[in-house]
């Protein structure tokens, strides 16, 4: 038997089914691609307008940051020296009063040595809270360690501290943003995790540098996006990403609070 | 050759059932209209197997095959989907192919013992629609039954056209009747193959 039995319109049918088939399928497809190609498109545009977001958030803390910077400077440079200076003068000028007696005289200078002996103080405190001098002196580690006493001495915190690092001195522009993390760091140890101990510790891992920071405070529930959107988080956040490093916060209620980035 | 195709196919059509009721059973991570579709291809195949042993005529069955086809993958995709409009969207569209083909039964009952290449064709570019969906959807989410729709899109798109010339083969010789029929077995292969790897992706473990 050959085709030539089938009946005509039986060929005509099938061809007809082919082809309309066929034309509704690439239909079908090319509709299929046309969203496809608009879903792909908006979603990458939304992925740019999160990042966009991030960094507006990150220069808002920095900005936020540097005023309250400034606000707490004032307030320090006002507080612990000025109003001394302006005791000091007043007393100057109460020496050049007349008829004063050797007691009196006695009595004003000193002072006048007392106030501006504390005033120098001061001002020697508040230069080295904005940057101590055995960090630019002597490097990370010495910076660390002086933090640690620090802690120690005047916040009754119970520090371990622990460094396998060598570091370099060249990049002391890298190393300050790992002393201010950790500074930011046991700052929030003490004032959010009430803790007592913390522990901190530089390993060095196939030529990657790692800072482990725990410490025993009350923690925070890690798992709640909120704790982890703080200012001063975010300040950590964005140095991190000036150290071109990664950082893991790992945290439960009543469990401390560990901390591991590299840089 | 084409009777080890066929069997062979059988053959992986019914693991495939029993690793899928398996995991069904156990796990309760399989949806359920797929684990029917299988069981469902499963019964149509080897009735289809007998009845062409027992020498009787077995097309009616496949009709049955691509309208039951159409309802459980329907159903099926309905099932995955989790927009409303998409939701809807299957089921009046099943309704209407339901319709339209019980209304063209009635007005001609022989269709229904033969190749029906309008039901064929309709219930084809229906659920191809669907999985076309279900890729859409899964753009920008996770892979559900990813590779299973694969395989839907691959073996419907293929086999359709092989169906459409399906009554033309009838009046070729011996010797090319049933070489449609030997892609078409080796095809289902492929297919049956995506739905084991696809039970291996997310199921196995």
């Amino acid at each position: 038997m050959d085709v030539h039995s089938l009946p005509e319109k039986e060929i005509v049918a099938i061809i007809l089914y082919t082809s309309l088939f066929l034309m509704i399928l690439s239909v079908v497809l090319i509709v299929f691609f046309y969203f496809s190609r608009k879903k792909i498109i908006q979603k990458e545009l939304e992925k740019k307008d999160l990042v966009l977001q991030y960094q507006k958030e990150q220069l808002h803390a920095i900005i936020f940051t540097q005023e309250e910077e400034r606000k707490r400077i004032a307030q320090d440079l006002h507080d612990d020296i000025s109003s001394k200076l302006n005791i000091v003068s007043l007393n100057s000028h109460l020496l050049t009063a007349p008829n004063l007696t050797e007691a009196e005289t006695a009595e004003i200078t000193e002072n006048i040595i007392n106030l501006t002996t504390k005033a120098l103080d001061n001002s020697r405190k508040i230069a080295h809270n904005l940057l101590p001098p055995v960090f630019e002196k002597f490097g990370l580690n010495a910076g660390i360690e002086e933090l640690c006493e620090e802690f120690e001495t005047s916040k009754s915190v119970k520090t371990h501290y622990k460094n396998e690092i060598d570091f370099d001195e060249k990049d002391i522009d890298r190393h300050l943003h790992v002393f201010r993390i950790l500074q930011e760091l046991m700052n929030n140890s003490l004032r959010h995790g009430k803790a007592t101990e913390v522990w901190i510790s530089f390993t060095e891992k196939d030529g990657v540098n790692n800072c482990n920071y725990e410490d025993n405070g009350i923690g925070f529930d890690s798992a709640n996006a909120e704790n982890q959107k703080g200012l001063g988080m975010k300040n950590i956040d964005s140095r991190i990403s000036f150290l071109e490093g990664t950082i893991k916060i790992t945290s439960e209620i009543d469990n401390g609070i560990a901390v591991n980035f590299t840089f | 050759m084409s009777d080890f195709l066929i069997y062979s196919g059988y053959l992986i059509l019914l693991i495939n059932l029993i690793f899928y009721s398996f995991s069904f059973f156990r796990k309760k991570e399989v949806n359920v209209f797929f684990l029917g579709y299988l069981a469902f291809s499963c019964v149509m195949q080897y009735s289809m197997e007998i009845m062409y042993h027992l020498h009787t005529n077995n097309l009616f069955l496949s009709n049955i095959f691509i309208i039951g086809q159409l309802i459980l993958l329907g159903l099926f995709y309905n099932s995955l989907f989790t927009l409303k409009s998409q939701k809807s969207f299957v089921l009046i569209s099943i309704g209407l192919a339901l319709l339209i083909l019980g209304l063209q039964f009635m007005m001609d009952w022989s269709q229904f013992l033969r190749f029906n290449l309008f039901a064929i064709a309709l219930t084809s570019l229906l659920i191809v629609v669907y999985a076309l969906i279900h890729f859409y959807n899964m753009l920008t989410e996770s892979k559900t039954y990813y590779y299973a729709s694969i395989g839907v899109v691959f073996y419907l798109l293929a086999s359709t056209v092989l169906y459409f010339i399906g009554n033309l083969t009838h009046n070729l010789s011996n010797e090319f009747k049933f070489l449609s029929w030997q892609l078409n077995a080796f095809l289902i292969i492929i297919y049956y193959f995506f739905i084991l790897y696809e039970w291996k992706k997310s199921f196995s473990k």
